[in-house]
C-alpha cells in the first residue's frame, strides 16, 4: 500500500511556525531600524518621506565618539581576556584549593549586572569623592590615586563584570585539550615552562582569538558602564551617544539609527569573523568528550594562586556590595563618615518609592515569563536548527544569532518604532517588554538549549522512530525528558538575564511598566547616590533570594546524568 | 475625549461663564472645554468643574513629568493623599526627552496621558498650538496673574517657578574665592570643576537666553572652555557639590540648596545682582486623555492653596508658587524677593531652542 | 495511526523476497555514499553487508531503515514501495515497520531497562498485561530478566546490547536491521554474542540485514553476505560462495587473506580440467576456473590458510615450490610465514608447527582445487 507524506507533518507545522515567530520578532524590528536609519525627511512626520545615505555622514561629525569606542572597547577586551585566561589557567589547570567553588563563584559578577558594578566602583574611584581616593588623601597621598571616569575605569568595570564569558569560553577550551598532548612533551623531557609556551599556548590560542572577538562584540554594544561613568565626563562611546541623542532635545533620532546601524554592520562583521575562526579550527566543540586535564600540583603557590582568585572576587563581587551597603547607610557618603551621617533614612525612602516596589515585582514576573516561554520557544528553534532536517534551517539560524550582533539599545530602538504603530496596544506594557526580551535573548537560550540538545546522541531519537513512534511522540517520550536538565540551566539563564535587562528595558518602560535595571538608572540620575545605593542593595537581596529560591527548586529535577 | 475648540467657535458659552472674566485681563476670551456649562463644585478645600465622582470612578491618573525621580512621586503623593481612590503612575524624562516622547507616541496614535507637567514655556505653546492641551479652565484661575497662565487661559498654568544662582561647595571653596557675580563662572580657576545641567533641561535654556542677552552671544563661549560637565537633575548637581565632584555648579538650583542644606551638605549659594534665571514649571491637561475628570481635578487641585501648598513644601519639590496669595517658602524668602530673570519675549525665546541646543550640545560633545 | 506495516510476522512463502533494494544511489551534496547498489532480501534469512568503513553499508541500511534520504532508487518492502524517488515516495522511519538494534545501543538513559524494552510496544498501544508478558519473554530471551527495574544508564557494555536487541524484536517486528551492534565489544564477548545473536535470529525467523566490517561476524552469522566498496557491490553470495570463490582481487584479499598470483596463460599444459598459468618467475601454476573466463593474463587467488608448508618434500605432483622462508610471526591460533617466491613473497598461515629459522628452506605447496581464477 502506498503511502504518501501528509501534506504536512506535525513536525513540519511546528518547525515552520517557531522560525515564523522567530522571524517576526526579529526581522521586523530591524526594518523600523533600518527605516529610521535612511529617513532623510522631516524626523517629525511617519512614514518617512525621503530615504537617503545622508545620516550616516552625521557619524563622521563624532570622531572622537568612534575613537573612544574603540579604545574602551579594546581596553576591555585585553583586560577582559587577561583575566579570563589567568582565572581559567588557575582553575582548570592547578590544583589551587577550593577550585570547583570559584568556578561557580565566577559567574556572579554576571549576576550583579555591570550597572551595579559601575555604580560601586564610582563610588570607589571618583577622583574626587571616591572612597578610594578619599582613603588614599587620609593616608597622605595627593590628588587621586584612581580616576574611573575616564576610558580604562570604564574598560575596569566592563572586564570585571562583562568578562566572565572570557572566563567561561577560555575554561571550556582548556577543559577539552586532550591532556595526552602535554604529557607527550614532558615525557620527551621538557620542562612545564616550556611545555606550556610551546604546546599548551599554541593549541589553546584558536580558542582563545575566536573568545577575542566574541568578547571584543560583547564590548562594543556594551552600555551600562560606559552610562555611569563616562556621562559625567562626557567620555561618550557609541552606545551612550546613540542613548544621549535619542534622549537629548531635540532628538537626532535619525543619526542615532545611523550609529546604531553602523555599529551593528561592525558587530556583525566581528561576529561573522568569529564563527569562520571558531569553525574552522574546531578547537572547542561541543559534542565532543570532555577530557579531564592533567591538574598540576603547584606546590606551595597554591596559596598565592588562591589570594589572586580572592583578589579577583573581592573587586568584582565583595567590594562593591560593601561599598554599596556603606554609601546606602549615610546621609551623605564619604570614606569618614561622623557619627551624625549614618542613617537608615535611605532605606526607607527606597522602600517607599513606587517605582522601586512595582518595579521589582514587574521584574519578577516578567522574567518569569520571558524564561517560561522562552524556554519552548527556544527549544523548538534548537531542535528546527540542529536537529531537524526541514529546508532552510540553517537561513533560521542566522536570523535567530542576528540580535547578537546588535546592540540591546539598537535594537530596542527598533522594537521602538515596529510596536508603537502595531494595532495591538502593547506600547508601553509589559507584553512589550516581553516581547523585547524574547527577541533579543534569542541567541542565548538557543545556544544554551543547542549545546545541551547536540550532546544528545541522535541514535536515541532515531531509535524511538524505529520502534515506531511518531514524532510527536518520541519529542515527548525521550527528547524532552533528555533535555530537560539543559531546559532547566537555560530556564534559570533566561530568568537572571531578564532581571538584569538594561539596553532594550530603557527605552522600552512605560509608566505601568516598570523594571528594575533601567529604574536603578533612573535613580542615579535623578536622586542621590546613597539613594540608589540603597534602592541597588534591595533589588538585588530579592532577586538574589528569588534564585535560591529557584535553584533549590529546580535542583531536583533533572538530576540524572544524560550518558 | 474632549477636544481643543478654537477661541471664537464659542462665544456664546462665555455669556454663559460664570468666571470672574475682569480678573483674568485676558483679550482673548477663555472657553470652557464642554457645554453646557455647571457651576464649580467645592471639594476639600477648592472649587472644581470637574466631577469628582466619575474622576474617582476613572480611579487612575497618568502623569508625565520632568521632574526627578522623588519630586515626581512626591507630588503624586500629595494629590494621592487628597484622593486616595485615585491610583496615580508617573513617567518622568528630562523636559526636552519628555516632550519627545508625548509626540511621537501621539503621532503614532497612543493616547496615554492626563497630565503632563515641562519645566520649559517653549514646548508648552507648541504643544498648545498642535491642539494637545485640553483646554479647561479651572476655578481657581482667578487666584493667577495672566503672565502666569496659558494665552488664552485654559491651557496651562505656571504651577510654580523654579530660580536658580550659582552654588559652591563651602570646604573647598573659601568665602573669598567664592562667586559672587556670573562673570565669576568663567574664571579660569574653575575649570574641569563646574556643572552645568543637558540641554534638554527647561531651566538651562532660560538661562541660556536670559544671560546671552544680558552679557552677549561670547558669555556662553567663553563658558565652553570650562569644560563643564552637565548633569540632568539639579540633584545630581549638587550631590556632586557636596561630595566635592565639583567645586562649583553654575546652575544652582534655590531649591536643591534647600534640600542639600537641611541634610547638612556643605553647599553655599549666591543670587547674583544681575538676577537669577528662572523657568517656570507648566501643568496642562492633555487633550484626548483616559481618564479626563481625573485630570481636570488635578489640574484643580494643583493650582489650588492645597496643592500649590503642597509643591512650595515639599522637601524634593520646594517650588516658588506664583498664586497671588501664595505665603513665602519654607525659608522665608518670597519669590518676589528675588530678582528673576525671565526671557522678555518668550516667541524670540522659543523661536531660539534650536541654536541653544545646538550650541550646547556642542559643548557638551553631542 | 499507523499505516499498514508492510507484514507483521515473517512470511513462509517461497522466495518473493521480503526486501528488495533497486539501483539505492545516496549522495551527500556531491560526495557519493552509495553509488547504485541492488538486491533483495528473502523471508527469515540474514543478509549481511560487509565492507571496509566508507564503502556505504551503513548508509545503505540507514536508507532501508527510513533514516537516511536517498537520492534515487528504489525500496521495497513486502512488495509495497516504501522509497521510490520517480513515484516521489519515502514512508517515514517510523511507519515503516522495521526494528534496528544500534551501534551504541541507543539506550534510553531517562527509563529503566524495563521501560526500554517496552517502548516499542506502548507506541503500538499494547494494554499493559501484554506488554509486561511480552517484555519479560524478551527480557528472558536475552537473560536479562533480573535487571528488568534497573536504570538503563547503570549497564555495561554487553548488557546494554542485550536490552538493545531485547527492544528490537519484543515488537515482533518482520524485520530486524543491524548496525554495527558488535563493534563496541570486545573480542570474547564478540565472538559469544555472534552465535547468541544467530541463535536467536533462527529462533524468531525473523528477516535481518545485518551490518559490519568485521569478516568473521559475517561469514559466522550470515546466510548471504554483500561485499560492497565504495558505494558499490563487489559480490553477493553465500558464505561459502564468496570464501571460495572471490570474484576479484579486493573481495579475495578482504574476505580472508589471499595471496594473488598473476601470470601467462599456458593452455597447452591445461589437463584433468586444470588451467596452468606461467608467472613472470617461471613457475607453473595449476589451478581451476570454476567456470570464470581465463583470458591471457589470469590472476589467481590463493587463500594463505590453503598453503602447506613443510620441511620435507610433500606427496604432492603439482604446485610444489621449494623456498626460503623470509619471515615468521606467531599469532597464537597459528603462524604467518612469509616465503620469497619467484618476485613475490607468499603468506602462508599454518597452524601449530614446529618453530622455523629465517632462511630455512622449506617446501611450500597448494592443491590445484584451491588456487581460484579471479573474474575481472
Amino acid at each position: 500500500m502506498q503511502s504518501t507524506r501528509p501534506a504536512i507533518s506535525a513536525q513540519q507545522f511546528a518547525g515552520y511556525g517557531v522560525a515564523a515567530i522567530a522571524a517576526v520578532l526579529v526581522l521586523y524590528p530591524v526594518f523600523f531600524l533600518f527605516q529610521a536609519a535612511l529617513d532623510v525627511g522631516d524626523p517629525q512626520v511617519r512614514p518617512p518621506t525621503a530615504y537617503g545615505l545622508d545620516n550616516f555622514n552625521g557619524i563622521f561629525q563624532y570622531p572622537q565618539i568612534l575613537l573612544n569606542t574603540l579604545t574602551v572597547s579594546v581596553a576591555a577586551t585585553v583586560m577582559a581576556l587577561v583575566f579570563g585566561f589567568v582565572m581559567a589557567w588557575i582553575l582548570t589547570r592547578t590544583n589551587v584549593p577550593g577550585r570547583h567553588l570559584f568556578e561557580q563563584l565566577m559567574a556572579v559578577p554576571y549576576y550583579l549586572t555591570p550597572l551595579l558594578g559601575a555604580l560601586a566602583w564610582s563610588l570607589l574611584g571618583a577622583p574626587e569623592s571616591g572612597f578610594i581616593n578619599q582613603v588614599w588623601r587620609a593616608l597622605g597621598g595627593n590628588g587621586h590615586l584612581i580616576d574611573i571616569n575616564t576610558a580604562y575605569g570604564i574598560a575596569w568595570v566592563m572586564a570585571l563584570f562583562e568578562g566572565s564569558v572570557a572566563f567561561v569560553m577560555i575554561a571550556a577550551v582548556m577543559k577539552s585539550m586532550d591532556p595526552a598532548l602535554e604529557e607527550a612533551s614532558q615525557v620527551m623531557g621538557a620542562s612545564r615552562l616550556r611545555t606550556m609556551l610551546r604546546i599548551t599556548l599554541p593549541l589553546v590560542v584558536p580558542g582563545v582569538l575566536g573568545a577575542a572577538i566574541f568578547v571584543f562584540a560583547e564590548m562594543l554594544g556594551s552600555f551600562a558602564a560606559a552610562l555611569v561613568l563616562g556621562l559625567p565626563s562626557r567620555y561618550y562611546v557609541i552606545t551612550t551617544a546613540i542613548y544621549q541623542l535619542i534622549q537629548q532635545y531635540p532628538p537626532k533620532i535619525q543619526v542615532a539609527a545611523a550609529m546604531g546601524v553602523s555599529l551593528f554592520a561592525v558587530m556583525f562583521f566581528m561576529l561573522f569573523l568569529y564563527r569562520r575562526i571558531v569553525m574552522a579550527g574546531s578547537y572547542v566543540t561541543i559534542t565532543g568528550k570532555a577530557f579531564r586535564p592533567r591538574v598540576a600540583d603547584v606546590g606551595p603557590l597554591r596559596y598565592v594562586l588562591l589570594g589572586v582568585c580572592l583578589l579577583y572576587l573581592l573587586a568584582a563581587v565583595g567590594l562593591p556590595l560593601v561599598t554599596l551597603l556603606y554609601a546606602s547607610l549615610q546621609k551623605i557618603a564619604v570614606a569618614f563618615p561622623t557619627a551624625a551621617n549614618w542613617t537608615l533614612e535611605n532605606f526607607r525612602v527606597a522602600m517607599t518609592m513606587n517605582a522601586a516596589r512595582s518595579a521589582l515585582v514587574n521584574s519578577l514576573l516578567l522574567a518569569f515569563g520571558t524564561a517560561t516561554i522562552g524556554v519552548v520557544l527556544m527549544g523548538l528553534l534548537a531542535w528546527v536548527i540542529y536537529r531537524s532536517r526541514l529546508p532552510g534551517s540553517g537561513l533560521i539560524e542566522y536570523v535567530v544569532m542576528f540580535p547578537q550582533a546588535v546592540p540591546r539599545l539598537v535594537f530596542a530602538f527598533g522594537l521602538m518604532w515596529a510596536w508603537l504603530v502595531f494595532p495591538l496596544p502593547i506600547y508601553g506594557t509589559l507584553w512589550l517588554l516581553l516581547l523585547a526580551y524574547l527577541t533579543v535573548f534569542l541567541p542565548l537560550g538557543v545556544r544554551t538549549i543547542a549545546g545541551v540538545m547536540l550532546q544528545i546522541d541522535k541514535s536515541l531519537e532515531e531509535c524511538a522512530q524505529m520502534c515506531g513512534a511518531s514524532w510527536t511522540f518520541r519529542t515527548r517520550t525521550v527528547t524532552i525528558p533528555l533535555l530537560v536538565p539543559g531546559l532547566v540551566a537555560a530556564w534559570l539563564l533566561l530568568f537572571i538575564a531578564s532581571i538584569r535587562e538594561l539596553g532594550a528595558s530603557i527605552l522600552l518602560m512605560g509608566p505601568h511598566s516598570k523594571v528594575i535595571t533601567p529604574s536603578i538608572v533612573e535613580s542615579w540620575f535623578s536622586t542621590s547616590s546613597e539613594l540608589t545605593a540603597a534602592l541597588a542593595l534591595i533589588q538585588t537581596l530579592v532577586v538574589a533570594l528569588a534564585m535560591i529560591v529557584l535553584v533549590a527548586v529546580t535542583r531536583r529535577v533533572g538530576a540524572h546524568p544524560v550518558d | 475625549m474632549g477636544n481643543s475648540k478654537k477661541p471664537d467657535v464659542t462665544r456664546r458659552t462665555i455669556l454663559k461663564a460664570g468666571v470672574a472674566m475682569p480678573l483674568l485681563g485676558i483679550a482673548a476670551p477663555a472657553v470652557l472645554a464642554q457645554a453646557p456649562l455647571k457651576s464649580p463644585t467645592k471639594v476639600l478645600d477648592f472649587m472644581t468643574y470637574a466631577d469628582v465622582a466619575k474622576a474617582e470612578q476613572e480611579g487612575q491618573l497618568v502623569f508625565y513629568c520632568h521632574e526627578n525621580e522623588p519630586g515626581t512621586a512626591g507630588i503624586m503623593e500629595g494629590f494621592r493623599k487628597d484622593f486616595p481612590k485615585i491610583n496615580t503612575s508617573y513617567v518622568r524624562a528630562q523636559t526636552g526627552a519628555l516632550y519627545t516622547k508625548i509626540l511621537s507616541e501621539r503621532s503614532a496614535g497612543r493616547f496615554d496621558v492626563d497630565v503632563i507637567q515641562l519645566s520649559d514655556l517653549a514646548p508648552a505653546v507648541d504643544f498648545q498650538k498642535k491642539g494637545g492641551y485640553e483646554f479647561y479652565v479651572s476655578p481657581e484661575t482667578p487666584a493667577y496673574k495672566a503672565d502666569h497662565l496659558s494665552s488664552p487661559a485654559g491651557s496651562f498654568f505656571w504651577t510654580g517657578v523654579d530660580p536658580a544662582g550659582i552654588a559652591y561647595n563651602s570646604t573647598k571653596v573659601s568665602a573669598a574665592d567664592a562667586p559672587k557675580t556670573w562673570q565669576d563662572i568663567l574664571n579660569p580657576r574653575w575649570k574641569g570643576s563646574i556643572s552645568c545641567k543637558i540641554s534638554a533641561s527647561g531651566l538651562q535654556f532660560v538661562q541660556w537666553y536670559t544671560l546671552r542677552k544680558l552679557y552677549g552671544a561670547g558669555f556662553w563661549k567663553e563658558f565652553a572652555k570650562q569644560n563643564p560637565h552637565a548633569f540632568d537633575s539639579r540633584v545630581q548637581l549638587f550631590d556632586r557639590l557636596a561630595k566635592g565632584d565639583d567645586l562649583i555648579t553654575a546652575i544652582g538650583e534655590y531649591p536643591a540648596y534647600i534640600l542639600f542644606k537641611d541634610k547638612g551638605a556643605k553647599v553655599e549659594f549666591v543670587a547674583p545682582a544681575d538676577g537669577l534665571p528662572a523657568t517656570p514649571l507648566i501643568v496642562g491637561a492633555v487633550s484626548k486623555a483616559p481618564h479626563p475628570e481625573a485630570a481636570k481635578l488635578f489640574v484643580d487641585w494643583a493650582m489650588s492653596k492645597r496643592g500649590q501648598a503642597w509643591y512650595q513644601t515639599n522637601p524634593n519639590l520646594y517650588y516658588g508658587s506664583v498664586r497671588t496669595d501664595a505665603p513665602p517658602m519654607p525659608t522665608g524668602v518670597r519669590l518676589g524677593d528675588l530678582k528673576l530673570l525671565y526671557p522678555a519675549d518668550w516667541d524670540d525665546y522659543a523661536a531660539n531652542r534650536d541654536v541653544f541646543a545646538k550650541e550646547w550640545n556642542g559643548m557638551l560633545g553631542l | 495511526m499507523q499505516a499498514s506495516p508492510p507484514g507483521t510476522s515473517a512470511s513462509l512463502s517461497p522466495p518473493s523476497p521480503h526486501i528488495e533494494v533497486d539501483r539505492l544511489e545516496v549522495y551527500y551534496g556531491s560526495v557519493p555514499a552509495v553509488r547504485g547498489v541492488s538486491f533483495n532480501v528473502l523471508p527469515g534469512e540474514q543478509l549481511t553487508l560487509l565492507g571496509p568503513s566508507g564503502c556505504g553499508k551503513t548508509t545503505t541500511l540507514r536508507a532501508i531503515a527510513g533514516l537516511e534520504q536517498p537520492t534515487a532508487g528504489e525500496i521495497r518492502i513486502d512488495g509495497a514501495v516504501v522509497y521510490s524517488s520517480q513515484q516521489r515516495i519515502n514512508m517515514r522511519a517510523e511507519k515503516r515497520g522495521l526494528s534496528m538494534v544500534f551501534q551504541s545501543y541507543a539506550i534510553w538513559p531517562h527509563m529503566t531497562v524495563f521501560e526500554n524494552v517496552a517502548y516499542g510496544l506502548r507506541v503500538r498501544r499494547t494494554g499493559t498485561a501484554e506488554i509486561a508478558e511480552k517484555v519479560h519473554q524478551a527480557l528472558d530471551m536475552v537473560q536479562m530478566r533480573s535487571f528488568a527495574s534497573r536504570r538503563a544508564a547503570q549497564l555495561s557494555g554487553g548488557q546494554q546490547q542485550r536490552v538493545a536487541l531485547a527492544r528490537a524484536f519484543v515488537f515482533s517486528p518482520s524485520v530486524l536491521l543491524f548496525d554495527e551492534p558488535l563493534s563496541n565489544l570486545d573480542a570474547k564477548l564478540r565472538a559469544d554474542m555472534r552465535i547468541e545473536l544467530r541463535e536467536l535470529q533462527h529462533r524468531l525467523g525473523i528477516t535481518s540485514v545485518y551490518v559490519t566490517h568485521d569478516l568473521e561476524e559475517a561469514l559466522a552469522m550470515s546466510d548471504r553476505i554483500v561485499v560492497m566498496r565504495d558505494g558499490l557491490i563487489e559480490q553477493t553470495g553465500t558464505p561459502d560462495e564468496i570464501y571460495r570463490l572471490p570474484n576479484n582481487a579486493f573481495v579475495a584479499d578482504f574476505v580472508g587473506s589471499a595471496n594473488l598470483i598473476r601470470g601467462r596463460h599456458r593452455p597447452d599444459l591445461a589437463a584433468d580440467g586444470l588451467i596452468a598459468l606461467e608467472t613472470s618467475a617461471g613457475h607453473i601454476v595449476y589451478g581451476m576456473a570454476y567456470g570464470r573466463p581465463v583470458g591471457t593474463e589470469p590472476v589467481v587467488s590463493v587463500r594463505t590458510v590453503h598453503l602447506r608448508i613443510s620441511t620435507g618434500p610433500p606427496a604432492a605432483a603439482q604446485n610444489v615450490w621449494r623456498v626460503p622462508v623470509r619471515q615468521t610471526v606467531f599469532q597464537g591460533d597459528f603462524t604467518q610465514v612469509h616465503v620469497g617466491w619467484g618476485e613475490q613473497q607468499l603468506v602462508a598461515r599454518c597452524a601449530a608447527m614446529e618453530p622455523l629459522a629465517v632462511g630455512q628452506d622449506v617446501y611450500i605447496s597448494v592443491e590445484p582445487r584451491h588456487v581460484v581464477v579471479l573474474g575481472a
